[in-house]
Order: structure tokens, then C-alpha cells, then sequence
């Protein structure tokens, strides 16, 4: 059965809409040109992937990077950007965003809706998407909140501002779905005396999903099979979405994402991934996770976690800001998110912290706002460190990133110029119009549950 | 059985020191860079703490070191004061999501001066020694912002030997509000008053007057009391006013003298809520001011402190990203005394980022605020704005020794706090958070 991803039918409708809007707004196509080869010249370059290269140069050619070290060999003519004094590292990765939904963050209607698109509620001209950018954040997931224990499907964006909304999604990028347990999802459904209102229930709800998946899965395998022997008279089982989408999550097509708190919940969670044959990608929040890092390192599951918050719930009472680090020294690959319109201004800041709470190396730090997120989402191949054939998503800083003082001066994504702090106004160069968002301040993820 | 002792005190008591104010050595922390706050940077430092207060400071040679002084070596290490958090709700709030842990605000009348935060203030709450440890040594506890008058603040200590050893100060100030926030009568469904602006500011102005008559007829009633008044006959009708608490509660403030902390986001309404003050001569302090980009030289003009932030304030649709980062400039390059607090700072509650002051502060360096003035935003602005600034706020002899010794710039969110000394006592390094880490990295 053929059923177009929702990137697919993205991108098709992608080329449409932005002739259409382009043609309307009377812009120049800009985003439309292949963006000019730079070289940045003597720059600290913070690799994320390699360690750091003093007086470093990077080519950036079509949009890729080129080469990295103390010299490269662009060809002569390409333009420079004088870095002396600046700091340049990849774009900052936020792999827990709910930024630009227009608070559409959760379908909280049922403890079950793996169908909902985010996609369908991503609002491109938010000013959180500006804010987030002028703070060096290239590449964002932007997730269902926390209501449901299985909640819906990601969209994954470049944040290419000003740009129309489907020029923003992240080409081809992996398929994720957010899960959660709980407290959100019991007090949620608790409240309506509806099932979940327990632990136990929330765990039961999503058990009874996959077994609902399983049999909907096998009526589809059974037609399958009928239609290969050339049965002309099968006839195919009822297309469902809710059930599709759960059968996509146990056939390994979806990364899971899950909001999870406390340790024992992180390791419920592993056995019913291990019942039902699916690997969890990532635990949200996991603020729990430094009791338990050696049991869940060798399930390869990474973990999005905040660098110091705590106490804004029962949940987040065991929340140390050495949970990073220790977890890390467990062999856990740590990311740092923001789940906040406002820290994703700063998550380098948020980086700097595990120097201070735990020891963990500038480079170690670094990659928990890169290269780790990227691996969340499913982009590492192509985005989150700065080596050569990946997308130049890159950020200029006027001091070292992981201090208070660092400001981003600019940013690239894919080699084009998205912000210049030095310019008058907005320091945009994609951007024109009004912006959205005024009633989302402050609108995190924890606050949503309701 | 001596370990476990002390283990179990630590636990029970996490907030108070009740062995600490026993032991009140001489101390001599020699070598460190001592950031004064008051008189700039000395390097290779001597500071010395006698009897909990600070004995000497001075550079190394200059300063005797007392005979038989504990030697605290800070090579390597920068010495400043213990930062003051302008704006808490430490022993208001435990978890934020539980509701009988929390006593933030009164929120059945608007009016609500003769709350006082000391009735609830819960010493042993466990965010205190969390933001100990990152050097906050004192702070302003005030109730939530609900209300437009919300009660009286405190002024606390984060260590002690017990509630009444870490309240430096009752009723400091009065905590005050306005805006869109306090119309919560006029909600969906709801129509009480006041339900608008105009309510809100008629209803503050009625209690002032209410009040200034409160004032009148007690004192027209003390006098009829005093027998050596000759016109006492002519005031027969002056019988002394039934006892307010809420009355009694706003005197100080309206007769100017205390403070009034007056939370504010707006330029308009700030322009709305200092007529008012103006008009019965409030001691007011601005806090907030965060959407007020319009008229900063008016409110440099007003020449009141303002406690600006939070600095992370998102701007408005289609203002500059940093319209809000700039503003501890902006103000300070006005002439304005400014305080930055950790109000709304960094993370889904206030209190429990209390310990991210610094960075606020350092933040507001990156946009442009003098370092010098940063540090004083968080130190001796704030002890001035309260009443304790010959106490508190700097490395200077004879204020209390609440010093902070840290391996690096104190505004830097990499740098780590090494000991916390209150009142010439070193804090121990512990708090909830460390007894989980230490627990389980064994």
C-alpha cells in the first residue's frame, strides 16, 4: 500500500505554494539561488565532531562545507568573511521545541492520537522561529506535548526565516513520533475521570495501542499476501490512521520520542519497547536518568534532558543539573533542549553550564546542543558538526559560545546568510512582513500538559 | 555514628546551620582576586573575617593577618560578596505543582497589604541551599504577583540557625503589581470588580485615601487622648477608629517610609501607576519594566531604582531579538540605579533558578551593561534598595562577611562556586541535588 509521507507531500506541495507565494508578495526569489561559496578565515573553529581548530579556516561551496583546518584551498575569488576574534561552530540543534505551533501543542482529546501532524500546525512566521534563530539555532524538532501517552508526529525544520513554510522543513529528515507517561497523561485524563488516571493506566493504554496495531497489521498482511498470489477478489482491510501510524512505530519507521521522568518509568519504558519489538530513539526530560544510566546505555537510547530545572512538579522533585554529565560518563549520548520559547535563545549558555556541573569538556558541551540532538532527530549525517560534506549550518559568535557573554552574529543554513546581528533592524536578510506569537509567551511544554 | 550524626542533621535542617553560628573563627582568605564591588579589583588579596564580620581587606602585605587566623588559600580563585537576589519566593514554594506546598499569594481581594511573608516563609525549604551554592547569600522574599497590593516582603539570609536568625528584615517592603494581570475578575464569565484598568487604579487610589483618612482620625483621636490639648472638647466626634490591620498594614508606605516594589511590564501602564505614586508620594521601586522601550529617559527621570527584568523577556512580535537583553544598559547608561533579579529567570519556576542570578547579571553584560555595574545589580544596588546597604553588597570592613569564593568570573555560567561563607561561617557545600549526585555516583 502506498501511503506519501508527510515529507513527500510536503515537498510536492512545497514548490507550488512558494511560486504562489512568491509571486504574490513580490519577493525575490532568493531562497531559490544557490547561496554564495564563503571562506571564514581565521576563526576559532569549534568542530563538535573533532576538537577545535585555533586559527581555522572552513570553504563553504554550494551550500556544503568544503574543507576544515589552518588552511584550506577554495579557489581564488571566493568571498571571505574575516573571523579573527570570533568563534564559529555548527548551527545549535534543538531536538525538543514546540516553537510555532500556535500553542496547537496537544490534541488532548485522547490518550491516543499518533495521526496528529504537527506539520499541520506549524506556523513559519512565529516570532519564536526568529528569536530562536538570532540565538544560533539552525534545526529544530518540533514535537506533540506531553498529554498523551502516544501523542503525534514531528516536524523537523531548518529555520530558515522568512522563508514560506515548506521551504522551513528539513528535507527528507526521519519520521518521529512523541510519546509520553506520567504525570501529564494521568492528571489530564485523570481530571475528566477518564482512563489514564494512574501510572498503571497509562502504561495499559499504550499496551493495548500496539496489540490494537498488531491485528491491524496482520489484516494488512493477510491481504497483502492474498494480493500477491493474484487474488483479484481480496478485499483490503479498513484504512485507519491512528492504527497505521502505531504499525509504522512497530515496523521501525518512526523514532520514538519519549517524555519520561523517573527511573523506574525509563525502565518500563525499555521493557515494553523490548514486548513489542521497537527501539526507543530518545527520553525527554529524563531527569531521573543519572539512577539508571548503566542499565540504559546499552539500549542505545539517547536522552533530551534540561541543564538545571527542577522542582516544578513531583516528577522533577530528584532533578540534579549533574544529570547530564553523569549520564554521559555512563556511556548515554546526551542532548540539552530547550522545551521553551525562551531557553532556545541560549542553549549554548545551557551548554556552558555542564562545564560548571559535572566537568564535562567544551567539546563534550558543545555536542550536546549539535552533534547529539542531530543524532535525536535522525540528522547527524548531514547537520550538527562541522566536517566536510555536511550542510553548512554554521554560527559565527563574538566569544568563546559556552560563556554568558556570547553573542551570535551570524548564522548559516545550508551556506546562506539567515541573520546578521550587525545589520539595523531585525538583523534578518530573508524576512519581511509581520510576525506571529504574541500569545505563546512562555508556553512550555510542562506548562501544557493540560 | 559522629558521620551519620551530622548526615542526619544536614538532612533535617538543609536551610539552617545550627552548628554554624557557634563557631565564628578568624579567617584570612589570602591570594584570591577580590572583586570589592565597592573600591574595584584587587589581586593576590587578603581578606579577613573576624567575629562574622569583615576585619580587614587590602593586598597581600598590606593587610596583617591575625595571629592564630585560619588561612583559607584562594590562589586561583576570585573572592567577591554574596549576591543578593532582589526578587524571591524562597519559603513560599517547595513544588511548584503541589498546592500545599505553596503559600505565593492571597488572591481574594486585590488589596492585600497585611499579608505578611513572614507568617509562611519556610526556612528549611530545600531551593535555599540550592541557590547557596551558586553564592546567593541574601535575598528579597515576596509574595506572587496576583494581587495589586500582594503584602509585605522580607529580607532574608540564606542560612541561620533557624527562621528568626535568617529573616534580616520584616516587612521591607510593600509588593505591589499592575497591569493586565491583576483584572482577573473580568475573566470569561466573571464580573466582579475590578474586571479593568480603570478598576484597578480606582480601587488603589480609594485605599490611599482610605487610608490617609485611617491616618487623620487616629490621630485627631490621640489627641483628644491628650489632656494638655485645649481644643480636646471641640472633638468629641474624633472616637478613635476601630483597629485595620489592612490600615495599619499601609501607613509606613504612605508616609514614605519604606519602599514600594511595584511590578510593571508596560510603558504605559508604568506611566499610569507612577501618577498614582506621585500623587501620594510613594518611595517607590520600579521592577520589571520590561516592554517600556519607549520611555526610558521617563523613567530615568522618575529617579527611582528599578529591579529590570527579567532580562529574558521575549520582545514583542517583530521587535529586535534583543530589544529586552539591552535593557539593564540602557537603563544604567541613564543614570537609573538598577538591581537584576531571578524573577522569571531561566527555567519554569523562579525561585528554584535562583542560582542563575549570575547569568541574568553576565547576560546583561553581553548587551552591554559595564561589568561593575552588573555585579552591583546583584550585590550592593539590591542591599541599598533594602535598606541594608551598610551591611551588605561589598568587600568593605565592618559589613557582614557573606563571601563567596568561586574558580573564575562569578557572572559565567561555567564557573564553579567553590565555598560560601554567611556571616563568617563556610556553608557547608551540600544540598538536596549533591546528596543525589553523591549518591549515585558511587
Amino acid at each position: 500500500m502506498y501511503r506519501p509521507s508527510p515529507l513527500r507531500l510536503a515537498k510536492r506541495r512545497a514548490l507550488s505554494t512558494l511560486f504562489a507565494f512568491l509571486a504574490f508578495a513580490g519577493l525575490p526569489a532568493r531562497a531559490q539561488a544557490p547561496p554564495q561559496d564563503i571562506v571564514f578565515r581565521n576563526a576559532t573553529v569549534m568542530t563538535a565532531s573533532h576538537g577545535v581548530v585555533e586559527h581555522g579556516s572552513v570553504w563553504v561551496h554550494a551550500g556544503k562545507i568544503a574543507a576544515v583546518g589552518v588552511a584550506v584551498n577554495a579557489p581564488a575569488g571566493t568571498a571571505i568573511v574575516d573571523a579573527t576574534g570570533l568563534w564559529l561552530t555548527p548551527g545549535i540543534i534543538d531536538p525538543h521545541s514546540h516553537s510555532a505551533l500556535d500553542n496547537d501543542v496537544n490534541e488532548a482529546t485522547s490518550p491516543v492520537t499518533p495521526s496528529m501532524m504537527m506539520i499541520d500546525a506549524f506556523d513559519n512566521r512565529d516570532k519564536a522561529l526568529y528569536q530562536a534563530l538570532a540565538g544560533g539555532v539552525t534545526t529544530e524538532l518540533l514535537l506533540h506535548g506531553s498529554a498523551n501517552m502516544i501523542g503525534g508526529q514531528a516536524v523537523v525544520i531548518k529555520n530558515k526565516f522568512g522563508l514560506d513554510r515548506d521551504s522551513m522543513l528539513f528535507p527528507n529528515a526521519p519520521r518521529s513520533i512523541k510519546f509520553a507517561s506520567g504525570e501529564n497523561p494521568k492528571r489530564v485524563y485523570g481530571s475528566r475521570d477518564q482512563l489514564p488516571s494512574t501510572r498503571m493506566g497509562n502504561f495499559e493504554v499504550m499496551r493495548q495501542s500496539f496489540e490494537d496495531a498488531k491485528s491491524y497489521m496482520a489484516g494488512w498482511d493477510a491481504y497483502n499476501a492474498k494480493v500477491a498470489k493474484g487474488d483479484k477478489d481480496a478485499t483490503p482491510p479498513k484504512r485507519d490512521l491512528k492504527l497505521e501510524a502505531l504499525a509504522d512505530v512497530l515496523r521501525g519507521k518512526l523514532y520514538v520520542q519519549i517524555h519520561c521522568y523517573r527511573a523506574d518509568e525509563l525502565l518500563t519504558e525499555e521493557a515494553i519497547a523490548h514486548e513489542y519489538g521497537y527501539k526507543i530513539r530518545a527520553f525527554h526530560h529524563a531527569l531521573e536518568m543519572y539512577k539508571v544510566a548503566g542499565k540504559i546505555a546499552p539500549e542505545q537510547t539517547a536522552i533530551a534532558t534540561f541543564a538545571d530545572w527542577w522542582g516544578y512538579k513531583d516528577e522533577a522533585w530528584d532533578a540534579i543539573p549533574w544529570n547530564a554529565v553523569l549520564s554521559m560518563r555512563q556511556g548515554v549520548k546526551v542532548a540539552l533542549k530547550s522545551d521553551s520559547n525562551d531557553h532556545i535563545r541560549r542553549l549554548n549558555q545551557e551548554a556552558g553550564k555542564m562545564v560548571h556541573y559535572g566537568g564535562a569538556t567544551e567539546d563534550e558541551a558543545l555536542r550536546m546542543v549539535t552533534l547529539n540532538p542531530a543524532w535525536i532527530i535522525g540528522v547527524d549525517e548531514r547537520t550538527g558538526s562541522i566536517d566536510v560534506g555536511k550542510d553548512a549550518d554554521l554560527v559565527l559568535w563574538n566569544h568563546d559560545p559556552l560563556s554568558t557573554y556570547a553573542r551570535a552574529q551570524k548564522v548559516y543554513i545550508d551556506g546562506d546568510l539567515y541573520f546578521d546581528a550587525s545589520l539595523p533592524g531585525l538583523g534578518t536578510t530573508h524576512f519581511s512582513g509581520v510576525m506571529h506569537g504574541d500569545s505563546n509567551d512562555g508556553a512550555a511544554d510542562e506548562e501544557d500538559g493540560q | 555514628m559522629k558521620k551519620l550524626l551530622i548526615a542526619l542533621l544536614l538532612v533535617a535542617a538543609p536551610a539552617c546551620l545550627t552548628a554554624a553560628d557557634a563557631a565564628k573563627k578568624t579567617i584570612a582568605i589570602t591570594g584570591g582576586r577580590l572583586l570589592t564591588v565597592s573600591h574595584g579589583i584587587i589581586e593576590n588579596g587578603v581578606l579577613v573575617i573576624a567575629d562574622g564580620k569583615i576585619a580587614a581587606v587590602g593586598q597581600a602585605g598590606k593587610v596583617a593577618i591575625p595571629a592564630g587566623a585560619e588561612i583559607v588559600d584562594a590562589r586561583g580563585l576570585t573572592v567577591y560578596p554574596g549576591l543578593i537576589d532582589p526578587e524571591t519566593n524562597f519559603g513560599l514554594i517547595e513544588i511548584e505543582s503541589d498546592q500545599n506546598s505553596t503559600d505565593l499569594a492571597e488572591p481574594s481581594d486585590e488589596i492585600m497589604p497585611h499579608m505578611h511573608v513572614y507568617d509562611a516563609f519556610h526556612a528549611e525549604t530545600e531551593l535555599i541551599p540550592v541557590a547557596r551554592l551558586n553564592g546567593v547569600t541574601n535575598a528579597v522574599v515576596a509574595p506572587a504577583s496576583d494581587d495589586t497590593i500582594a503584602g509585605q516582603d522580607i529580607f532574608i539570609q540564606l542560612a541561620g540557625a533557624d527562621r528568626d536568625a535568617m529573616i534580616l528584615g520584616r516587612d521591607v517592603a510593600l509588593a505591589m503589581n499592575y497591569g493586565a494581570d491583576q483584572r482577573r475578575r473580568g475573566g470569561r464569565g466573571k464580573s466582579a470588580f475590578p474586571s479593568t484598568r480603570m478598576g484597578l487604579v480606582s480601587q488603589l487610589r480609594q485605599t490611599f485615601l482610605d487610608v490617609q483618612d485611617y491616618i487623620a482620625h487616629r490621630d485627631a483621636a490621640a489627641k483628644k487622648d491628650d489632656k494638655a490639648d485645649p481644643k480636646k472638647d471641640e472633638k468629641k466626634d474624633a472616637a478613635p477608629p476601630k483597629r485595620d490591620l489592612k490600615m495599619e498594614a499601609l501607613i509606613p508606605y504612605l508616609k514614605g517610609e519604606r519602599p514600594v516594589v511595584i511590578g510593571v511590564y508596560e510603558g504605559y501602564d508604568i506611566e499610569t501607576v507612577m501618577a498614582l505614586a506621585q500623587e501620594f508620594h510613594l518611595k517607590v521601586v520600579l521592577d520589571h519594566v520590561t516592554h517600556s522601550q519607549e520611555i526610558l529617559d521617563k523613567i530615568a527621570a522618575y529617579k527611582v531604582p528599578v529591579i529590570v527584568g527579567s532580562i529574558y523577556d521575549a520582545p514583542r512580535a517583530n521587535e529586535r531579538f534583543d530589544a529586552v537583553y539591552t535593557l539593564p544598559a540602557e537603563l544604567a547608561k541613564r543614570g537609573v540605579k538598577i538591581a537584576i533579579s531571578s524573577a522569571d529567570a531561566g527555567g519554569p519556576v523562579s525561585s528554584h533558578s535562583s542560582r542563575n542570578l549570575p547569568y541574568a547579571a553576565g547576560f546583561a553584560v553581553a548587551y552591554g551593561l559595564p561589568y561593575d555595574e552588573a555585579l552591583k545589580a546583584i550585590t550592593q544596588n539590591v542591599a541599598d534598595m533594602f535598606g541594608f546597604g551598610d551591611k551588605l553588597g561589598s568587600l568593605d570592613v565592618g559589613k557582614t562577611a557573606n563571601v563567596v569564593l568561586a574558580n573564575g568570573d562569578p557572572l559565567d555560567v561555567r564557573t564553579d562556586v567553590k565555598q560560601v561563607y554567611i556571616e563568617g561561617v563556610a556553608v557547608p557545600m551540600v544540598s538536596r541535588q549533591t546528596k543525589l549526585r553523591d549518591e549515585y555516583s558511587k
